[in-house]
């Protein structure tokens, strides 16, 4: 046994080619599949939205209906694109960390398409009226047991290659990705046990279903998104991250606090669990400080939404965006705060904030900086200049998003409070007000999904199995045509 | 920081804070919550229909646009003075002039009954002693009695039950005040109090006061806390606020995320009759009315209407008798029923202990 741990620890760092051609085919496969499923998000989240528009449009089809597409729409994001994207980056980041291969990429490969199966079997239900009726937790009960055994196997292969080489420091990006592969299954088997598998009581469903669901964005979603971000500002301005303290105590914070915040002051709950959650929201800001502060100092001087370097642009916006959707987190330790926008598109618009704003554009600048990297050689991506658009479509929908969302949703929130008639022709306008602004957000997030799917095609079709490559053929065809040799 | 194993148990100790305090606690709390009023009265389950009718909300996502949680709002106090302190003046600075919500006559009047009775008082007094001055103090009372007597009977109980004195038959008689009492005279007296807030201020606002009839003016009071603000009690949206009682036997609850439409908790009660949710569900924009809901016809069954052939029975109808679709019968379809049926059965009209019904906020819409 002691002999085993002196190899493991003994043993050399792999050189990052090495490590790079071990993560190439389940990490592009878990890239390309996040790629398609973001767009399949944006384009059933745009279909429900002009649904909200145009109420008659396909009210024929009872598959179509708006509760059933909004549904579609957040599984698509969240264990469609942010499930495949996050599990890819986390094992090219842990290998990368690690300094070793990675281990078993052919549990990754079972796992993904088991992930990706899952996610199927959540849409083709939703579609079907099998949502278990929780905004924000949509998941079937085959689909969650499909998706926990998937994430298993990758976790599986994680941990071994985790375990494979010991490291005298852990660098802090490692603790928020452990983070994120443990808190997982336990949110996700929580909510199918006591939701979807054997339901409690309905009034318990409420907890039960508040916690899945702000445990999901803030804490997976957060931990995968802050050790990007951790990881890449540092590697690409060349510093050393400026505190481990500072990283430490946000990393705790963000678990701690996590779970707890963001329940609505209306919410049919013992009052003293809406005040717990609204502690928890005011301490959320510690959270914002230490974070926050830390890469401020790390990248003091260096303007990460200025930069020319496309990597470093987009974990500059995400890190923004997951400050400003924390200080709406923080804003709701105020009861009137909340009590006004509760019930408005405002918490809606939040969400997407944060995961556009935030996981989105973090997963976008990792994959652009990792995906051509996990080819050999000299990398043909001639579209990668269309790359730009992506942050620039995702960044003008979220900033679209949040002043649409928020901004107008306080006409809503007034009306809510002043006792307007809730059937009158006044009230319907100030609740569909922020939804219509939010569409031109919808859309350039539909643009964005669009461009990016677009460019992981074009990077697969011209650098996969290496001289085998679509676009290789095409070259060689081309060259011998040109030399008149084959027709 | 640089142990796997720690992090990996410090993981799940936060994790396990944050799933006690959200999950376990309150899910125990309301696991435990008993099944009735408060008063033994039984809460049911919903019907069979009904229940049928929770999967049709849940299936379609119709949580997304409504709620089915009624929001409260916030408490003023009404302080209400049960006996006043001796001192009329002090008290009277107290309270303060402009703060009386039924009026000065009450407060008066109850002084005036407090001045007669210490000079009955005075007059047994020297009554008692061998060389009373007991012309005095009858002239002293029957000052007392001409200053007390007349005025609005009403009141005057009252004044009587929040003074906290009593008198013998010749005075009663003497004030005007009936001999014998009925039972609601009786009740009025045994009962009396005296508002002396209009029921909107804070705690904030009011300590003061009630620090002072407690320590200085010596008079009894209690505090009737009463709901302001309420919007959805205001609007006629619901009766009361939700809490977790009242989705006790709901298979899934469905709090609801938003409202694009309103909110549903008490749709039940507000006595919408079916024929008119079946209208707004097939099409909420039928009869020219303004509505962003999308119509729902595939839970209907349409066929053309014949030539001379009458509406049938249980066809859906518009307000003015004509059919939800021009020239054809429209009739809901077994989904549509059970949905209709899940829909009535939303009502939070009864009060429990955690969540009364604020009967005082009077509602513009409580018989629409």
């Amino acid at each position: 046994m002691s002999e085993h741990a002196d190899n493991v620890a003994l043993a050399p760092a792999a050189k990052p080619e090495e490590i790079n051609a071990s993560c190439r085919l389940p990490v592009l496969f878990l890239f390309f599949s996040a790629a398609v499923w973001a767009v399949q998000a944006t384009g059933v989240g745009l279909l429900a939205s002009l649904k909200m528009h145009v109420p008659g449009f396909l009210a024929d089809c009872p598959f179509l209906t708006f509760g059933r597409l909004q549904a579609n729409a957040w599984v698509a994001f969240l264990y469609g694109f942010a499930g495949n994207a996050g599990l890819g980056l986390t094992l090219w980041m842990l290998s990368r960390l690690r300094g070793m291969p990675l281990a078993r990429p052919g549990f990754v490969i079972a796992g993904a398409v088991l992930w990706n199966t899952g996610v199927t079997a959540a849409m083709v239900g939703i579609t079907m009226g099998d949502q278990p009726g929780v905004a924000g937790y949509e998941l079937p009960a085959y689909a969650s047991r499909v998706l926990l055994i998937g994430h298993a196997f990758i976790a599986f292969s994680a941990i071994i290659t985790y375990f494979s080489r010991r490291h005298q420091q852990l660098y802090p990006s490692s603790w928020f990705l452990i983070a994120s592969l443990v808190v997982f299954p336990w949110i996700v088997g929580t909510a199918h046990w006591l939701l979807v598998e054997t339901p409690v009581r309905g009034a318990a469903q409420i907890p039960v279903a508040h916690w899945t669901v702000t445990s999901l964005q803030q804490i997976w979603l957060g931990t995968i998104g802050l050790a990007a971000i951790m990881y890449f500002i540092p590697k690409i301005t060349g510093r050393a991250l400026y505190s481990r303290q500072w990283a430490a105590f946000g990393f705790w914070m963000v678990l701690l606090l996590g779970g707890w915040v963001n329940l609505n002051s209306g919410s049919p709950l013992p009052v003293w669990s809406i005040k717990l959650s609204q502690y928890a929201s005011a301490l959320f800001i510690f959270a914002l400080i230490a974070v926050g502060w830390n890469l401020r100092q790390t990248a003091k001087g260096v303007p990460l939404l200025g930069s020319d370097d496309l990597t470093l642009k987009c974990m500059g916006f995400a890190l923004g965006a997951w400050l400003i959707a924390g200080l709406f987190t923080f804003g709701n330790a105020c009861p009137d705060w909340n009590g006004l926008l509760q019930f408005t598109y405002a918490s809606t618009a939040i969400r997407h904030f944060f995961a556009w704003g935030f996981f989105a554009m973090a997963m976008f600048g990792a994959v652009y900086y990792v995906a051509p990297r996990l080819f050999e050689g000299e990398v043909d991506w001639a579209c990668s200049g269309t790359y730009k658009y992506i942050y620039w479509l995702t960044a003008g929908g979220a900033v679209v998003m949040l002043l649409a969302g928020v901004g107008m949703a306080y006409g809503h929130g007034h009306a809510l409070q002043g006792g307007v008639d809730p059937f009158s022709v006044d009230m319907m306008k100030k609740a569909l007000l922020p939804m219509r602004a939010a569409f031109l957000a919808e859309l350039a997030f539909l643009g964005a999904s669009l461009i990016f799917l677009g460019s992981m095609a074009c990077l697969l079709f011209r650098n996969c199995c290496g001289d085998c490559s679509p676009m290789a053929l095409i070259r060689k065809c081309r060259a011998a045509k040109a030399e008149g040799g084959v027709e | 920081m640089n142990k796997s194993p720690w992090i990996f148990l410090g993981v799940l100790f936060a994790l396990s804070l944050s799933w006690w305090g959200m999950v376990f606690g309150p899910a125990a709390q309301v696991n435990a919550a008993k099944s009735d009023l408060g008063d033994g009265t039984a809460l049911h389950p919903r019907s069979g229909l009904a229940q049928q009718g929770e999967q049709i909300y849940r299936a379609n996502g119709c949580y997304y646009c409504h709620t089915r949680t009624a929001t409260g709002g916030t408490f003023g106090y009404e302080l209400q003075l049960t006996q006043l302190g001796e001192d009329q003046d002090l008290t009277a600075e107290i309270i303060g002039e402009e703060m009386f919500t039924v009026g000065n006559n009450i407060f008066n009047r109850a002084y005036e009954y407090k001045a007669l009775a210490k000079a009955l008082d005075a007059l047994k007094a020297e009554e008692e002693k061998e060389n009373g001055n007991v012309a005095k103090a009858t002239e002293q009372k029957n000052k007392a009695i001409t200053l007390a007597k007349g005025g609005n009977l009403e009141e005057n109980l009252v004044a009587l039950g929040v003074s906290g004195v009593s008198f013998d038959t010749n005075v009663v008689k003497a004030l005007e005040l009936p001999l014998e009492m009925t039972e609601v005279q009786q009740a009025k007296v045994a009962n009396a109090v005296l508002p002396v807030t209009h029921g909107t201020e804070s705690w904030d606002e009011i300590e003061d006061k009630v620090r002072g009839l407690k320590d200085r003016a010596g008079a009894q009071f209690k505090l009737l806390p009463k709901p302001k603000e309420w919007p959805d009690v205001e609007n006629g949206t619901a009766s009361r606020q939700s809490v977790s009682r009242d989705y006790l036997f709901d298979t899934h609850a469905m709090p609801g995320v938003m409202r694009m439409g309103p909110d549903l908790s008490n749709v039940g009660a507000r006595r919408v009759s079916a024929n008119e949710l079946y209208a707004k569900i097939y099409n909420a924009q039928a009869g020219g009315v303004s509505s962003h809901m999308p119509p729902f016809k595939y839970l209907f069954n349409v066929r053309p209407l014949k030539d001379g052939e009458a509406l049938p029975n249980g066809a859906v109808t518009l307000a003015d008798g004509a059919s939800v679709e021009e020239n054809h019968v429209v009739t809901p379809n077994s989904k549509a029923r059970a949905l209709v049926a899940y829909l009535q059965s939303l009502r939070n009209d009864r009060s429990l202990p955690e969540a009364p019904l604020p009967g005082s906020i009077q509602s513009s819409k409580a018989t629409e």
